[in-house]
């Protein structure tokens, strides 16, 4: 009798044990199916135009030959790490110091100047963008590889401001004041004391704002006319063309796997830091 | 040297000097220069005839908010945007919490399905774009494959050819690419949860719905306000699908506020027409910003 009830219930636990993986793997397959497919499709020569669902029925890498010609891919994966990598250093630097008085300084105005910052986190690019072309052609900003890198700063800036100013409450006071009895002047408290602390912070702010200025293809779109100076998302551009036709699936998925790769790569390296950088900058910040 | 202990962080505080505002220059130029100073013109290029290039222009007056009213341009991509923002922040928040929930249990390959489910969030929107194109082809599309392999008619099947369906569509997409991040911050709120909590709340013989409903959410009430905030923000701003996918149409079906924005600017050459459209959407963004914040802070107080 007891065993029955037992058995019962672990009867029980098991069907929705078996539901919620049912559930889960279900839902991954739907998820990623079409990466599947498209990886599969990159995989075959470009000429074969046999339904992209019989997967991996052809391994060439023609396409990708084909993909990385049209691209110039070496050209456009140099200026896409230009740009994400001088844009996130000018970043977590205007940041961090901008966050240092906005988060220890309590006074009406250090209020004013954080609310006045995330208040930019509502303005979307697409709205500002003429009157931006026109500020930067009066100051005689020329249309470079560079230019985009002034807009991603900016944009950048509403988040990791509020990001930083966050964390910087978790940032002793105490270690400060003691630095301040020995002598030590503001920047050599913020270059030795203040910014190795925030290093967490400084992950995560690395993490989600490289990972939309690598994609972002709006600002080198209008800001970038010479094609030696696209980056990878504008370089994708190009094959907006082909995306109804069949007949050039594979080159465009093959491009889409160049364009993506890099990114990929970082992110299976360095799994653990992109889910707590991405959790922490919500969950903390 | 001060006998008695400052009152931590004042600003009368010989250790946070007002110096320090110093600091501020930089990002301060930055935001002034490239973000708020823009937005200041757009006020001033509403009430123009300017066409983004010739600097030659003229003041209109209000003709052409009257204009943008009149034409019905604000009403339909006011209406999309509003649909795109509601389905894209329900949806993606309740797959991205109910699929953190499953993984925030005793599952074995955890990790396997969290990169699933996020991995759609590292591909650049032009590349959704184009992967999606191909997903919704009629005729040789994958979803149109799979309906012509179970011996359906795939060629009928075409949401972006289809006034009521495209919006929808295009949705989907944000959804695909969107949830996963949402998902990873509703885990690290679920992960603050204390367990002894949830074993008082088990001995006490709560269900598991209402351990979720009466012990969970609660709890990570302030990751929910985060992730609603996160994503009404971005779906306000939605532009990426319809510019790559759809181009507005069919019809005006896909155009959304800052869709109609960057048409009429760049397509349509009006700038002045553009900036009063932004103006109206700008306002229309505070608000709902405004409201947002208003009713989630209640909210998060009552619980």
């Amino acid at each position: 009798m007891e065993t029955a009830i037992k058995s019962k219930g672990a009867s029980k636990r098991t069907a929705k044990k078996v539901l919620l993986y049912a559930i889960i793997i279900l839902f991954c397959i739907i998820v990623i199916s079409p990466l599947v497919i498209v990886f599969s499709s990159s995989l075959r020569t470009p000429g074969n135009q046999t339904s992209p669902l019989q997967l991996f029925m052809e391994f060439s890498g023609a396409s990708y030959a084909q993909a990385f010609k049209n691209m110039n891919y070496p050209m456009e994966l140099l200026n896409s790490l230009i740009t994400t990598a001088g844009s996130v250093l000018c970043i977590v630097v205007f940041a961090t110091l901008a966050a240092y008085p906005i988060g220890r300084i309590k006074s009406k105005m250090a209020k004013f100047l954080y609310y006045f910052f995330i208040s930019g986190l509502i303005i979307p690019s697409q709205m500002v963008i003429v009157p931006i072309a026109q500020t930067l052609n009066r100051i005689g900003i020329p249309n470079t590889r560079f230019t985009p890198m002034i807009m991603f700063i900016t944009c950048s800036l509403p988040f990791s401001v509020f990001l930083f100013s966050g964390f910087m409450k978790g940032v002793p006071i105490e270690i400060e004041e003691s630095a301040y009895m020995d002598g030590a002047t503001l920047p050599r408290r913020f270059a030795t004391i203040v910014f190795p602390l925030l290093q967490p912070a400084i992950v995560s702010c690395v993490i989600t704002q490289g990972l939309w200025i690598w994609n972002d293809y709006f600002y080198p779109m209008v800001f970038i006319s010479k094609k030696a100076q696209y980056s990878l998302p504008v370089g994708m551009l190009q094959f907006l063309g082909d995306k109804e036709n069949p007949a050039q699936w594979n080159v465009l998925f093959a491009a889409c796997v160049l364009c993506a790769l890099p990114l990929i790569v970082v992110f299976l390296a360095l799994q653990k830091q992109f889910v707590n950088g991405i959790a922490a900058g919500a969950v903390k910040g | 040297m001060a006998k008695k202990p400052r009152k931590a962080g004042s600003y009368t505080s010989p250790v946070f000097t007002k110096r320090m505002y110093f600091f501020l220059i930089p990002a301060l130029a930055f935001f002034l220069i490239f973000w708020i100073y823009p937005v200041l013109q757009l006020f001033y290029y509403s009430v123009t005839d300017f066409n983004g290039i010739n600097y030659d222009f003229d003041f209109v007056g209000m003709k052409n908010f009257v204009k943008v009213l009149s034409n019905g341009t604000l009403s339909n991509s006011l209406k999309n945007t509003l649909i795109y923002a509601v389905v894209t922040v329900l949806v993606s928040n309740l797959i991205g919490l109910a699929i953190a929930m499953i993984l925030n249990t005793k599952i074995r390959l955890k990790g396997l399905f969290r990169t699933c489910a996020y991995f759609p969030a590292l591909f650049s929107a032009i590349v959704v774009g184009f992967i999606w194109s191909y997903v919704y082809m009629p005729g040789s599309g994958m979803i149109a494959g799979l309906i012509n392999l179970f011996g359906g008619d795939g060629s009928a099947f075409n949401p972006l050819g289809n006034y009521t369906t495209a919006l929808f569509a295009i949705a989907a997409v944000e959804i695909w690419k969107g949830f996963g991040t949402t998902m990873i911050i509703y885990l690290a709120g679920l992960q603050t949860v204390d367990e002894s909590l949830l074993e008082a709340a088990r001995i006490d013989g709560c269900t598991e719905w209402q351990m979720i409903r009466k012990v969970k959410l609660p709890l990570i009430s302030s990751t929910i306000t985060i992730n609603v905030i996160l994503s009404v923000i971005a779906g306000l701003k939605a532009f990426d699908y319809s510019f790559i996918m759809t181009n507005g149409g069919p019809g005006k079906s896909t155009k959304t506020l800052m869709f109609q924005v960057y048409e009429t600017a760049f397509t349509d050459m009006k700038m002045g027409r553009a900036s009063a459209f932004s103006v109206m959407a700008f306002a229309f963004i505070i608000l709902v910003t405004v409201f947002m914040l208003f009713f989630l802070n209640r909210r998060e107080v009552e619980l």
